[in-house]
């Protein structure tokens, strides 16, 4: 009787199978095994890149400090430069991609205009749209204008790849919003915009945050486009290791990519944190 | 003249027609319900009153002035959501200081107006609570309290109960009803329950096929509806054919003739559509047919415990007549029985 019962209660849905328990920890330790392995190689002993290292020092990491502060005699710039570059092109690329969304998410919720579909499928082109083609089209605008922009044509860049996301959690926000709270507050005396900024970006913070955390992250770690856009005195950290990859290959990256991986992972988690059982739409 | 009164008001979403040709005054102090079917306007009739929908045409006057094209938020008419539309993220004082805030009444002056309004229904002690804490009818009193926080000129109401339970619903009715009598603020409800209407209203404006149908108290509602639609839509009524034979006279599809109240407006040989209310026909034991009694056959019996409701074949006419036990003369299915229509119980329906 009880082995019976005890089968039946195996064939129940959502109940977690051996099966499924080891397709999860394989799939886990797919998602996870570069990043292990990078951490493993910061910790290497030896001046090559074989795996598993031949013995265990904390001296790339050293090495790693000393091209933070000043650049190595292969590299232009060091970490540290690149590091503000890439601090400063994130926050600005989530201030304005911020500042974009929001007011189009509004828009795409709530008003009704010819080519409203048209305008949804564009946003989203960036997505689908081949990197180093837009990086190559980029670069092609940029240097056609009369005007020199190093910083600025970064942000522009990724404000364009990091809206999509932005907006698409604007939007999601938006949606659980009824447009009645908005009209609500219009009958109490508030002036359209006042009802905006006093009950609809309250109730979309949630959104507002996650969409800011995912355009932060999205600028911090691009690289294919920034690849045509970035000038020899402003790198962004991702350029920074390629180029020192290419340059000295040597376990130095792996110590970084180390310190970067807990930044996003950071990020990530304040990011659940903030959106809370809201969700974040990647 | 003081009061709302809308002229000619219409509204139209390109060639589909919402509401048309409304009239009415509404005066002071009253409380009026717009009553009518899903789908007849109501609601779009009273978001134009709002400010939260554009007139296609007409007028909109208060006291006087044209405020058919002021924006909302100058109008200064309180109104409570069909979902209520409180404000999540603020508490429950935030919430019916928001109207003040906007007004830029002071801090002290606001919470004093806040306090007075939390006694008024009830709920002082939740003024720190958010809102998400609250039951469904504390939410629907407070949604009225902000609504009333700046004295309005005009308290809308947009199926403000339908999403209470119904006993609940019945409780909220009378303590509105008081409410707004105590404040004497005019109001305007939409609702399409009835009873509803009936028992809060001072004036029902029924509304189907995008027109104001009738106007009137509830009680001539009721006892006097203006049409079909109206007869049909207010209660259960037997509205059945006849022709006019003149006298006050008219005649039953099956060739009986009954006496009606005297209707000027209706010529010799005019076909009619006549109404009789279920609890105002008299079921007797069979006798001869004489006057406005009738002989039938009953052909349905539904016993509900409080009443009985006896369907009648008689004529060439289904009645349906509504008795109380203690009147019950005990038929069944096939029994022959004796239909009494009172002469003032029958209405002659216009048209």
């Amino acid at each position: 009787m009880s082995v019976l019962s005890k089968k039946r209660m195996a064939l129940l849905p959502g109940d977690t199978g051996k099966f499924a328990g080891i397709l999860s920890g394989f799939i886990l330790l797919l998602a996870v095994l570069p990043i292990l392995t990078m951490i493993v190689m910061s910790f290497s002993g030896a001046s090559n890149l074989d795996f598993p290292p031949s013995s265990y020092s904390l001296q790339w990491y050293k090495a790693a400090w000393h091209t933070f502060v000043a650049p190595d005699a292969s590299d232009v710039l060091s970490l540290g430069q690149a590091m503000a570059t890439s601090l400063l092109v994130s926050c600005l690329t989530m201030i304005f991609a911020t500042l974009i969304a929001v007011p189009a998410a509004y828009a795409l919720t709530r008003c009704e205009f010819r080519g409203k579909a048209v305008a949804l499928q564009l946003m989203s082109l960036p997505l689908v749209f081949p990197m180093v083609v837009l990086g190559l089209a980029l670069l092609l605008v940029f240097d056609s204008l009369p005007f020199h922009l190093t910083t600025s044509r970064l942000v522009i860049a990724h404000v364009i790849l990091a809206l999509p996301f932005v907006v698409k959690n604007c939007t999601a926000a938006m949606l659980s919003i009824g447009s009645e709270v908005e009209e609500a507050a219009r009958m109490l005396g508030a002036s359209p915009l006042r009802a905006i900024v006093d009950v609809v970006v309250p109730l979309m913070k949630s959104g507002i945050l996650a969409g800011m955390l995912l355009a932060f992250i999205v600028s911090f770690n691009e690289f294919t486009v920034t690849y045509f856009l970035y000038t020899i005195d402003v790198m962004t950290v991702p350029i920074w290791m390629y180029s020192r990859t290419v340059s000295s290959l040597d376990p130095t990256v792996f110590s970084f990519a180390v310190l970067i991986v807990l930044i996003d992972f950071v990020l990530i988690w304040a990011l659940e944190k903030l959106v809370g059982e809201g969700g974040v739409s990647f | 003249m003081t009061g709302l009164i809308l002229e000619n008001v219409e509204k139209h979403y390109g060639s589909a027609c919402a509401v048309q040709d409304v009239n009415l005054h509404l005066p002071e102090g009253k409380l009026v319900c717009f009553l009518g079917p899903s789908g007849c306007g109501k609601t779009t009739l009273l978001r134009m009153i709002a400010g939260l929908e554009t007139l296609s045409g007409g007028e909109i006057r208060l006291d006087g002035e044209n405020i058919g094209h002021t924006p909302a938020h100058l109008r200064n008419f309180g109104m409570v959501f069909q979902s209520l539309a409180l404000f999540p993220h603020m508490t429950v004082g935030e919430n019916i200081a928001y109207p003040l805030k906007l007004r830029g009444v002071g801090k002290a002056e606001q919470k004093a107006r806040v306090v007075e309004l939390l006694e008024l229904i009830q709920l002082q002690a939740m003024i720190d609570r958010p809102v998400a804490k609250l039951s469904g009818g504390q939410r629907q009193r407070v949604a009225i309290a902000r609504a009333i926080a700046s004295h309005p000129k005009i308290l809308l109401l947009d199926e403000p109960l339908s999403a209470l339970d119904a006993k609940l619903r019945e409780s909220m009715q009378v303590e509105i009803r008081q409410l707004q009598q105590r404040l004497n603020i005019t109001t305007i409800m939409v609702t399409h329950d009835q009873r509803e209407a009936m028992t809060m209203a001072d004036i029902v404006v029924v509304l189907g096929e995008h027109k104001v149908q009738q106007v009137g108290t509830p009680i001539e509602i009721y006892r006097h509806p203006a049409n079909e639609f109206v007869a049909d839509f207010i209660g259960s009524g037997n509205i059945f054919p006849a022709t006019a034979l003149g006298d006050g006279k008219v005649s039953l599809p099956g060739g009986d003739a009954l006496q009606v109240p005297i209707c000027s407006s209706i010529v010799v040989g005019q076909k009619v559509k006549m109404l009789i209310r279920p609890e105002d026909l008299q079921l007797s034991a069979p006798q001869a047919t004489a006057g406005n009694r009738l002989l039938g056959k009953v052909t349905f019996v539904r016993d509900i415990g409080a009443t009985i409701e006896t369907t009648v074949e008689c004529s060439g006419v289904t009645f349906t007549a509504l008795s109380t036990p203690c009147q019950g003369i005990g038929l069944g299915i096939g029994h022959p029985v004796s239909v009494t229509l009172p002469v003032e119980a029958c209405r002659v329906l216009g048209g």
